[in-house]
């Protein structure tokens, strides 16, 4: 049992501080930076920005005027593809139809791979740039994404997500937990950028070369980790880039929260099955990376319960036990009251929703 | 301080809780979409 104890506290801090410490010195001490530069007038790679949607025509309009007003020097092009919408999708990217920039591609529904492997199928452009119909781009996104590229070495760029939350200005009711998570993994991404290589992408905000491309599989769940991991596996550099910005907001509750979480961890079980060598050292260049960072976050929960099994057993054998035993039931009771919180805030909206209307309505009369 | 506190620490168990999930979920996924 003192085994079971000290093995997973060991994982447990190991993940949390041990691999963030080791890899905070290792950017320090070896950073490797890319090679980036602004390309010269005329020869900045031509782009084909995928947007791949589903019954999302009320979005697109705005989305597409986004993609097309964006700053960048070089040729683009905006692929619309439809997973088998019903909602209008094709009428809404009807006015944009006169423009040469704009293509349009419908196929039956059958997921978001398949959306994508379609759009990059009848993409002409040297870069792929993935994007979803939700977030805006500022202003520097293309040309930052794209000038990571001048360095042969890197075969994808991964810009950076920033949630409302993240600034204290989300109506999220989870929004002060989801802004200290995603700032926390935007650190280790960024330093994991640094050393090697990030460990996939983010959706909203992605590039790789058109020429490392492999189709998706139908049932793929993370194609912004099992494209950019494929890259990373056949030897290129997946960098991370902050001035590339995609804006959006974060989960409105923790049920919302709590079900892509869940996608996203079956997701990270899955691509261990589409890419075994991800758990090899010798042909996954970022091995280490990712059994600390991926491969542990899956391992953590049971060291958890583990944990706290052991815990209990060993309380009466020595006051350390005892010690670490309330330490955990005082956090899980924290956790309880951070649960309450969130309950509370989510009906104070739902009430404040159904109020509004209302008394607006009031006003007018 | 403590409120916000409970909240992360919510936000830590109910990731957790959401990876063993994600465990039996899987390959109930496809067609999912973010």
């Amino acid at each position: 049992m003192e085994l079971l104890f000290w093995t997973s506290a060991a994982l447990i801090a190991y993940v949390y501080v041990g691999y963030p410490l080791l890899l905070a010195a290792w950017a320090r001490l070896a950073p490797r930076p890319p090679q980036k530069h602004q390309f010269p007038a005329g020869h900045w790679p031509s782009l084909s920005i995928i947007l791949a949607a589903r019954n999302e025509s009320a979005r697109l309009p705005v989305r597409i005027a986004n993609l097309l007003t964006l700053p960048y020097d070089g040729p683009r092009e905006v692929i619309v593809v439809s997973d088998g919408s019903t909602d209008g999708t094709a009428e809404a990217v009807a006015p944009f139809a006169s423009r040469n920039e704009i293509r349009f591609v419908g196929v039956p529904s059958g997921g978001k791979p398949l959306a994508l492997n379609a759009g990059v199928a009848v993409a002409t452009g040297t870069i792929l740039v993935f994007a979803d119909a939700r977030q805006r781009f500022t202003a520097r996104a293309l040309s930052a994404l794209a000038s990571n590229f001048a360095d042969p070495q890197v075969g994808g760029v991964t810009g950076e997500l920033i949630l409302d939350c993240e600034s204290g200005s989300s109506a999220s009711s989870i929004g002060d937990g989801v802004g200290a998570y995603w700032t926390y993994e935007k650190w280790l991404r960024r330093n994991e950028s640094l050393v090697r290589s990030t460990l996939g992408a983010t959706g909203a905000i992605y590039a790789l070369r058109r020429s490392l491309w492999r189709p998706l599989p139908a049932e793929t769940l993370l194609d912004d980790v099992l494209a950019p991991m494929r890259v990373v596996l056949d030897g290129w550099r997946v960098v991370f880039e902050d001035q590339a910005i995609a804006m959006d907001r974060a989960a409105p509750d923790a049920a919302a929260e709590a079900r892509r979480k869940r996608r996203t961890l079956a997701g990270n079980y899955q691509i261990l099955a589409q890419e075994p060598r991800l758990l090899f050292p010798i042909v996954n260049p970022v091995w280490l990376q990712y059994m600390s960072h991926k491969v542990g976050r899956l391992i953590v929960p049971w060291a958890l319960v583990a944990l706290l099994v052991a815990s209990i057993a060993l309380a009466d054998d020595r006051w350390l036990y005892s010690l670490a035993l309330v330490a955990q039931l005082g956090f899980y009771a924290l956790a309880v009251l951070g649960a309450r919180l969130e309950a509370r805030d989510r009906q104070t909206e739902q009430r404040f929703a159904t109020k509004l209307p209302v008394a607006i309505g009031k006003e007018a009369q | 301080m403590m409120y916000r506190a409970a909240r992360v620490a919510f936000t830590f168990v109910m990731m957790n809780i959401a990876a063993v999930a994600g465990l039996f979920w899987l390959g109930r996924g496809r067609g999912v979409w973010k």
